[in-house]
């Protein structure tokens, strides 16, 4: 016997499929808004008489992953290691403009730098573990700020490096040196020392042009997870890094002008506008790798 | 690892099939309101059309700015490309949807010069179709895609079919043309439904394996 399919189709109930919840698309645009972590006030830097960073402003937002690109020598290193004073450390260099965590001044003249740093942790471009066991590497911080008891510390140690997510490739090994590690776990290890402290802010300085495409990927994912702890600020040369994983990009450019190469920051905005529609003719020149 | 693409591609899956199941219930109520004259449903699938459009542009956005920003490539990459197609398609679909509403309202209140019976089988078939090949798509399931596309014969003999009872009208009584011939567009639509399913089953083979390519040859129209 010969079934007309046609037929068949016509028998079958037509029942509509349950399309996915909508919420899933409104998260994927949702931006929000957050408070403002970090103010930078008409900010500039001097090296000598060498102006590097000229009248930056910015708001940092809290629980956010800031990004700043621009070509080398534009200031964006510069700026990330003024946000918790670290340019202090060389000769000749003074300031200009403010910088603000929360309500207290970074520059203002009772700022305890040690405090400061504690509050806004830092990690570098290469892995520098601390010639100690990866445990010792992870507790130097809290013990540094008076923490004594062992049970804490080794609370504070699983947690951070859980954090890290390290916890499950050295928790078998936490007496060996940090050195023993790979590239890409010694940079997570730097990333646990600095959460051990508990910062409010973490400043990244190209934590992955150290590191392989896996290990950089690793990082990244991590740098999302802590982004529900901690303001996240990142330079990188890396533009699709920025992409990647920041929330905010800031672009900045040294001045072409001889008489004056400060940095200037030519556009901040949201990472899903500046990568898709600059504003700036020269942000679009810049990440579309026609200059810089 | 990838978390933000992952991510980022499971929301545009998410909407590609609620977009898809927006254009499915277009087409079919289109056809319910030609086949019951309902004037005031008509008028509501060309108004909700809009909605089409812009989830189509919503969608098309999401998918450049993860281009721009978590950089797909291989499957990732061929995942966005068809996803850009076949977001084209159901909003073109949605166009044919509001086209046979259209063709209800031009109709007016004129009766019906005969029952409809194969443009509703048409449709109905035309969205079983696509109700497959977007769970096709949603499952990565390219086999299923394959047997979908290939259907689509069905919905072209069903056409000819109309055609030729519908030329037979015309030329029995000349009155006939003008209702007829927009009995013939309707058809023609739901025709052109069915081959752009069939362009969603290629992009869902194409998610696949990588490969592009006509599985089908669109029938001619006569």
């Amino acid at each position: 016997m010969v079934t007309n399919p046609i037929e068949k189709e016509l028998t079958k109930p037509v029942v509509a499929p349950t399309p996915p919840k909508v919420a899933t698309v409104a998260a994927a645009t949702d931006v929000g808004t957050r408070n403002v972590a970090i103010k930078v006030e008409n900010f500039s830097l001097f090296y000598g008489s060498f102006r590097a960073i000229a009248d930056v402003q910015m708001d940092i937002r809290e629980r956010e992953i800031t990004a700043i690109i621009g070509p080398s020598g534009c200031g964006k290193s510069t700026l990330l290691r003024s946000i918790n004073r670290m340019n202090d450390l060389i000769p000749g260099v003074h300031t200009e403009g403010n910088i603000v965590l929360n309500t207290q001044s970074v520059y203002g003249d009772n700022t305890d730098t040690v405090l400061l740093r504690k509050r806004i942790g830092m990690v570098f471009q290469r892995p520098n573990p601390f010639p100690m066991s990866i445990f010792d590497n992870v507790a130097y911080g809290p013990k540094l700020h008076g923490m004594r008891d062992h049970k804490k510390l080794s609370e504070i140690v699983q947690r951070s490096l859980e954090q890290a997510a390290l916890w499950d490739e050295v928790k078998d090994k936490m007496k060996q040196s940090g050195l023993s590690l790979s590239g890409g776990q010694q940079q997570r290890l730097c990333i646990a020392r600095t959460i051990a402290v508990q910062p409010e802010v973490i400043l990244m300085d190209e934590p992955a042009s150290a590191l392989d495409p896996i290990s950089t990927l690793k990082v990244e994912d991590l740098m999302r997870e802590l982004r529900a702890s901690y303001t996240i600020v990142i330079v990188t040369h890396n533009m699709q890094q920025a992409a990647r994983v920041s929330d905010m990009t800031a672009f900045m450019l040294g001045n072409t002008n001889l008489e004056d190469r400060s940095g200037r920051l030519v556009e901040y905005s949201p990472t899903s506008e500046i990568f898709t529609q600059p504003k700036d003719k020269r942000t679009e020149e810049y990440i579309t790798g026609r200059f810089g | 690892m990838r978390i933000a693409l992952d991510q980022g591609l499971k929301d545009l899956h998410a909407e590609v099939l609620i977009l898809g199941s927006m254009v499915e219930k277009a087409i079919q109520r289109s056809v319910e309101a030609l086949r019951s004259r309902d004037a005031s449903l008509a008028r509501r699938i060309i108004e909700e059309d809009v909605q089409i459009n812009e989830l189509r542009f919503r969608t098309e956005e999401h998918a450049l700015l993860l281009i721009a920003t978590q950089q797909p490539l291989v499957h990732d990459l061929w995942a966005v490309a068809a996803i850009l197609n076949i977001i084209t398609d159901l909003e073109r679909m949605g166009d044919h949807a509001e086209g046979i509403a259209t063709i209800s309202l031009m109709i007016g209140d004129e009766q019906l010069m005969k029952p409809l019976i194969d443009v509703p089988r048409m449709a109905d078939k035309a969205t079983d179709m696509l109700r497959r090949a977007l769970q096709a798509f949603a499952d990565h399931d390219s086999a299923v895609a394959r047997r979908v596309a290939a259907e689509d014969d069905e919905v072209d003999a069903l056409y000819n079919q109309v055609y030729r009872e519908l030329l037979t009208f015309m030329l029995q009584d000349p009155r006939t043309i003008q209702q007829a011939t927009l009995l013939l567009w309707a058809a023609h639509n739901i025709e052109r439904i069915g081959d752009r399913v069939t362009n969603i089953c290629e992009r869902v083979v194409f998610t696949e394996t990588g490969h592009m390519g006509h599985m089908f040859k669109n029938a001619p129209t006569p």
